[in-house]
């Protein structure tokens, strides 16, 4: 077995003008883990998730995916290398239907070109036929209100369904590693829990599967991870169990920060 | 809105068959009527009872889910009708050379529609060059059959490729560019190519070419007649079956990417760019690659005018027409094949049979826009959601 991490981030940052969104961050995921990430709102989390999917290119730093340097890649190239992910406020493909939503996460690792789609049309059918059971099974799997749904068009769902279709069609890619920016906002308790169940129920299914979760909701962050990365100012500020993270005195500097600027 | 799987209707009132047949005889006498009446007051008639159908479906969209059930459970008899209905229709027409030309004339823009709808339906990439990738095509083929002697036949696919360079070439501006600005470099090689035309000297600037010689099939001319069961159709018959043949391949081109992923990675983009992309679609290469299929279609339509015709010059192929073509999509149904081929026929005929309207084309073809962005903003038959086979 490789010890080798599946994902490394080197002195990533990156700079918008005058102001240091991430800054100089390091890092390294286990295979087969869940790490959660927590830290202040403009903290940066979001950003460092968009460095690493390449939707933001990098001032300084490499990201490096299981010994791969991937640093700067096209969106669509990171994606297909394995690495999918879900939005802070969620981007499905609104008029197309829950399913469609799904069997379009697969694109990556379907063929068909132009050429044979034209020529040999059985051959695409096919290939989309089976993605559409795979789809429909993926579905079921996290949530079999919305496979009964699968014709809907994806638009009409409320926050907690558009979230977790999201986290579907992230699995529908056959991922390595999933990254979910706040999946429990928009949810309750209960949603919260089925959550956290449906995480673990996919870790169990899929050897080898990390997932990096921004995460609000401590519950959550206390029950789910493995670790947590606290990031404050762009900066990677701790970094370990959450039991042991919380009680440091420059994370609690951090919230309280964040609590004196909102009871402001 | 229902949950089950769009290929299974909820209930039928009519035997699907019956619903099938109807609709297609019903749409065809509909068609014809337009063709043939002579008095402003019988196609306005004509045209209040196509609106109140519409108006029902509006009302109750139930009427409209039930006729494209049964569509979808009788399909093959649908296109058998659908054929018999293609195959028989210039009989029709026989003495009526004029409405036979307004058919050839809305199936091939039935066709450069369909090619628009790749981008403007499929992909939301506004392209407001259609009129010159159709020019592309017409100008190959023409100085190629009038310089080289090149037959109908070779022109096709020599064309196809000249549009298609010229199609991936107005694509590549789409990878750093969108929405407005997109639309503004498609508006601006539009306006080039006509510019080109107009004033090269090897493609006969404004007076066109002249004298592109009419092709033949196995022998048979396409300027001679057809004789068949004792009925003699006139020559506009040739160009009339050839270009339903062409529309059969656009048709099935539609199809055949609309159930693929590429239809689904197009679709993606229109939805929402930054997810496609972050699905590991590769938007660049998807735009450009609409670009190009659309030239290629464009081109087969252009060919086939230029031989038809005999005569083009860039008046054909202004920016006026690429508007047209935009309004058709729009009109018709955004992504729905049947819609954009309702659009192209009604956008082709109305203009030409309400006489009154002619001196004002493109006030027309904007108060039709305007009224259906307000009235119907998805167009007469909007985008239905994919089914899969037993699912
Ligand atoms: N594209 C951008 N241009 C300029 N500033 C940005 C951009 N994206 C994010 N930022 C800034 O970076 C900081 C971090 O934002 P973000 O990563 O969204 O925080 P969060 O930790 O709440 O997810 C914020 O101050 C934000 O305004
Ligand atoms: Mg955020």
């Amino acid at each position: 077995m490789t010890k080798a991490p599946l994902l490394s981030l080197r002195g990533l940052g990156i700079r918008f003008g005058g102001l240091v969104a991430v800054d100089e961050v390091n890092l390294d995921l286990p295979h087969g883990h869940i790490t959660c990430i927590i830290g202040p709102n403009g903290a940066g989390k979001s950003t460092l998730f968009n460095l690493i999917t390449g939707i933001y290119k990098p001032t300084s730093g490499q990201v490096v995916l299981n010994g791969e340097t991937i640093t700067a890649l096209a969106p669509h190239k990171i994606a297909a290398k394995g690495i999918a992910r879900t939005f802070q406020s969620s981007r499905l493909f609104e008029d197309l239907s829950i399913l469609d939503n799904v069997i379009i996460g697969m694109h990556a690792r379907t063929k068909t070109g132009v050429l044979t789609a034209l020529l040999l049309p059985w051959i695409s059918r096919r290939e989309l036929e089976a993605c559409a059971t795979e789809a429909g099974d993926i579905l079921n799997r996290i949530s079999p209100e919305l496979y009964a749904r699968r014709y809907e068009p994806a638009g009409i769902l409320p926050q907690a369904d558009r979230r977790r279709l999201e986290i579907a069609r992230a699995l529908a890619s056959h991922p390595k590693l999933i990254l979910l920016d706040e999946p429990s906002s928009g949810m309750d308790d209960r949603d919260t829990a089925g959550l956290m169940a449906d995480i673990r129920r996919v870790m169990a299914d899929t050897p080898g599967l990390s997932f990096l979760i921004i995460e609000h909701d401590m519950r959550l962050v206390a029950e789910l991870p493995d670790d947590v990365i606290v990031i404050d100012y762009g900066k990677k500020i701790a970094e370990g169990d959450f039991a042991e993270v919380r009680l440091l005195p420059r994370v609690q500097q951090a919230y309280l920060g964040q609590k004196a600027v909102e009871n402001a | 809105m229902s949950a089950q799987n769009p290929s299974v209707p909820d209930n039928l009132a009519l035997p699907a068959p019956l619903v099938v047949i109807a609709a297609q005889v019903i749409g065809a006498a509909l068609l014809w009527g337009l063709l043939t009446a002579e008095s402003t007051l019988v196609i306005l008639l004509l045209l209040a009872v196509m609106a109140a159908a519409f108006a029902a479906m509006q009302i109750r969209p139930q009427i409209e889910e039930n006729i494209v059930a049964a569509f979808r459970r009788s399909r093959r008899l649908a296109l058998m009708v659908g054929l018999v209905l293609v195959l028989i229709w210039p009989f029709f027409l026989i003495k009526n050379t004029y409405g036979m030309h307004l058919v050839i004339v809305a199936l091939l823009y039935s066709v450069l529609a369909l090619a628009l709808n790749f981008q403007l339906g499929s992909a939301n990439i506004p392209n407001f060059a259609t009129g010159a990738t159709y020019g592309i095509g017409a100008y190959t083929s023409a100085l190629l059959a009038i310089n080289y002697g090149f037959s109908l036949w070779a022109t096709l696919p020599a064309a196809a490729i000249v549009a298609t360079a010229f199609g991936f070439l107005l694509g590549i501006p789409s990878m750093r560019t969108k929405d407005s600005y997109l639309a503004l470099v498609t508006i601006a090689f539009g306006i080039v190519i006509h510019q080109m035309l107009n004033n090269l000297s090897w493609t006969g600037g404004p007076n066109g070419l002249v004298g592109i010689p009419a092709p033949s099939l196995f022998g048979h001319s396409f300027m001679s007649p057809i004789n068949v069961f004792g009925y003699r159709l006139p020559a506009q018959a040739n160009f009339y079956y050839l270009s339903v043949v062409l529309l059969g391949l656009a048709i099935l081109s539609a199809k055949r990417l609309h159930e693929s992923r590429i239809g689904l990675a197009w679709n993606a983009i229109r939805a929402d760019e930054l997810a496609a992309k972050s699905q590991g679609i590769n938007v660049a290469w998807y735009k450009i690659l609409a670009f190009a299929v659309d030239a290629f279609l464009a081109a087969f339509a252009g060919t086939v005018y230029a031989f038809y015709v005999s005569y083009i010059s860039p008046d054909n192929f202004t920016f006026l027409v690429s508007v047209t073509i935009m309004t058709m999509v729009i009109v018709g149904g955004m992504d729905n094949t049947f819609g954009v081929i309702v659009g192209a026929f009604l956008l082709t005929l109305l203009p030409e049979k309400l006489r009154i309207f002619s001196d004002y084309r493109l006030l027309f073809v904007s108060v039709v826009v305007i009224l259906f962005l307000i009235l119907r903003p998805r167009g007469l038959f909007p985008q239905r959601q994919r089914s899969y086979g037993g699912h």
